[in-house]
């Protein structure tokens, strides 16, 4: 038995099972060589190869758009006649011609200047191995030999992973690299999975189909656990089995203190998909949707058509109110089809709203978007990362432009439409009382707030003890928002994960935070919580006071 | 063989997109093809190739078509070239 302990939960609950190891394959190219007749064998393994590529990427390009091209490149004759050329001159077996091959058009693709180019050598080196797996007959699936329910231990994941996995055999996550603020982790989240990341040793301490104790709750891995560890879990187990049935309970039921005084618990959602998820659960409204997904996952700038479908569904899916973030690119998330200059700080740089200022054009067919569908439900406008009421001016008149185009065409839409914003930035708690007299409600995001308050990049792992939402100037600067918005008749709500997290959700309903907006899986575990609250005694507590 | 100067309004030049849409309607048509910006000339019907030749925004290009059809071969690419490529619908960034 051996244990490993983390810093910090990335998805909560408890599980035991075995280890599925995600191996990464060896498509290092094999050395043989080959006689002259031999050489006819060695080009049809290659044009076998190109098919069976070419069908799994037709397969691939069902779901996004992005294979297509890879499709292309596969078939491409430039790189048919180059791999079938080396075979002939015998410059080496199918397997080396490949590699060789695809490795020249990858050197040539770094060597350019434009970035974007630059980056296509990650497509050839993609093309590479799938073609390599293909005549060494790999399955490029390494999730194929998942049979039984197991828990998913890798160096890291990624989207296109857990696209593949067989989601109703996994138990949970472990990968040795990633934040909670991860992929992996949102996706945890999401199903209601425990998970654990960036586990420093993970990789070296375990083997496929071990016995194996994920305690995402506790932070703490346990490998081939002995009999008493295991019956120690099994309760364990049990108990959170009987307090997820308890939670399930709690669907529909208002989240009121003990003492009287409401809250809404909302969910955090990234599509349509998420809030019928959300939906089992139950929650007061959808507190933020994550808008920049319909443009991530795309090969193009969604239309205002296609943006007015989806908002349209998602209100009417609902049927609650819909808090949409216009879209907050830039930082650490890119577009496929858009190239963004290299910053050297892209924290601090051309992001979310600032893109959206300057690209009018594609702001407003989201925005028109927005006014459309509000006309078939609860929609309301959040614009992220603002610093300033100048920015908030702009954005409006915007909008403004919008609402008029649409009475010239007779497009309905909700003239009291409620706009908000993030607040994410110190400037815009400092600016909080000026801001809150301009719109209907605030939303906290205490993810980039923690990080911008505090200096410290989320995604540094060597300062990431530094990074917590608990740091006493984070706290007063959540007091100041929630002050600000109520000195102003609003309500103020917070959509970062801090909303989740039990210590905080005490501290959060003391200094009167209206609104918990967080991932679906979490919202009456808190509803649980804030019920058996008394909110008069908490809020004059010497613990929320000194704040 | 025939010959049109032409120019590249995609505004990130023949990134991967464009230049498989370019690459698709040259592999329609029967004539052989170059297209060249000065530095390097490439067969515009390998996707690679074009790719290669790392032709960026407001670049102009030089497109050739031999063969029994080379007049309306080299009609269809230049259209096809100066409507966008797919990419110009409403955008003009």
């Amino acid at each position: 038995m051996k244990k490993i302990l983390v810093d910090k939960c990335a998805s909560m609950g408890i599980a035991m099972g075995k280890v599925f190891l995600v191996n990464r394959p060896d498509i290092t190219p094999a050395e043989y060589s080959v006689t002259e007749e031999e050489k006819g064998t060695e080009i049809q393994k290659f044009q076998h190869a190109v098919d069976t590529v070419t069908a799994n990427l037709e397969e691939a390009a069902k779901e996004s758009e992005i294979f297509a091209a890879h499709i292309e490149l596969v078939k491409d004759f430039a790189l048919k006649d180059s791999v079938e050329t080396m075979i002939r001159s015998g410059v080496g077996n199918v397997e080396q011609a490949i590699a060789e091959s695809c490795n020249r058009f990858v050197s040539m693709f770094e060597a350019m200047e434009d970035e974007y180019m630059r980056e296509r050598a990650v497509d050839m080196k993609d093309i590479k191995e799938r073609l390599l797996m293909s005549v060494k007959g790999i399955n490029p699936n390494p999730f194929a030999a998942m049979e039984e329910p197991c828990i998913i231990v890798a160096t890291d994941l990624a989207p296109s992973d857990t696209v593949r996995m067989k989601k109703e055999l996994v138990l949970g996550f472990i990968t040795q690299f990633g934040g909670v603020t991860s992929h992996v982790a949102i996706i945890a989240k999401n199903l209601g999975l425990p998970a654990l990341v960036g586990v420093t040793g993970l990789m070296q301490n375990v083997a496929d189909r071990d016995e194996i104790i994920l305690d995402a709750t506790g932070k703490t891995i346990i490998f081939k656990p002995d009999e008493e560890t295991k019956n120690f879990y099994k309760e364990a187990v049990q108990r959170t089995n009987e307090e997820n049935a308890l939670y399930a309970k709690l669907k529909g039921v208002p989240a009121v203190t003990r003492d009287g005084k409401t809250v809404e618990i909302c969910a955090n959602v990234g599509n349509v998909e998420d809030i019928k998820t959300a939906k089992e659960f139950g929650f007061d409204g959808i507190g933020l949707f994550r808008s920049e997904f319909l443009y991530m996952e795309n090969t193009h700038f969604p239309t205002e058509e296609e943006q007015f479908a989806v908002y349209k569904e998602a209100v009417l899916t609902a049927e609650k109110y819909v808090i949409v973030r216009t879209l907050d690119i830039g930082g650490d998330k890119g577009l496929p089809y858009f190239e963004f200059e290299k910053e050297e700080n892209p924290f601090l740089g051309w992001r979310a709203i600032r893109i959206c200022l300057e690209m009018t054009d594609m702001f407003k067919a989201q925005l028109r978007a927005l006014l459309r569908a509000s006309a078939f439900g609860d929609i309301r406008i959040m614009y992220p990362m603002i610093i300033s009421e100048d920015e908030l001016d702009k954005a409006d008149s915007i909008l403004e432009e919008c609402k008029k185009e649409l009475d010239i065409e007779g497009k309905a839409y909700n003239k009291n439409i409620q706009i908000g914003i993030m607040i994410e930035t110190p400037a815009a708690v400092i600016c909080a009382p000026e801001l809150a007299k301009k719109v209907d409600f605030f939303s906290i995001g205490t993810n980039d707030l923690t990080q911008y308050i505090t200096a410290v990049d989320r995604g540094n792992k060597k300062i990431s003890y530094l990074y917590d939402s608990f740091n006493p100037a984070v706290l007063r600067a959540i007091k100041m928002v929630i002050n600000a918005g109520h000195a102003a008749g609003i309500p103020v709500g917070m959509c970062g994960e801090f909303a989740s997290d039990e210590k905080a959700a005490k501290l959060l309903l003391g200094m009167g935070l209206d609104e918990f907006s967080m991932s679906a899986s979490c919202m009456n575990r808190v509803k649980a919580l804030i019920r058996e609250m008394n909110y008069k005694e908490i809020s004059e507590s010497t613990e929320v006071k000194r704040i | 063989m025939v010959e049109q100067k032409v120019e590249i309004i995609n505004p990130s030049g023949l990134h991967m997109r464009p230049a498989n849409i370019l690459a698709q309607v040259a592999g329609r048509c029967t004539s052989d093809i170059t297209i060249s910006n000065g530095k390097r000339t490439v067969n515009p019907k390998s996707l690679l190739l074009l790719m290669s030749a790392a032709i960026t925004c407001g670049s102009e290009v030089t497109v050739t078509c031999s063969g029994p059809d080379e007049i309306a071969d080299l009609k269809t690419i230049v259209d096809a070239i100066q409507s966008g490529l797919g990419e110009m619908v409403q955008e003009k960034f």
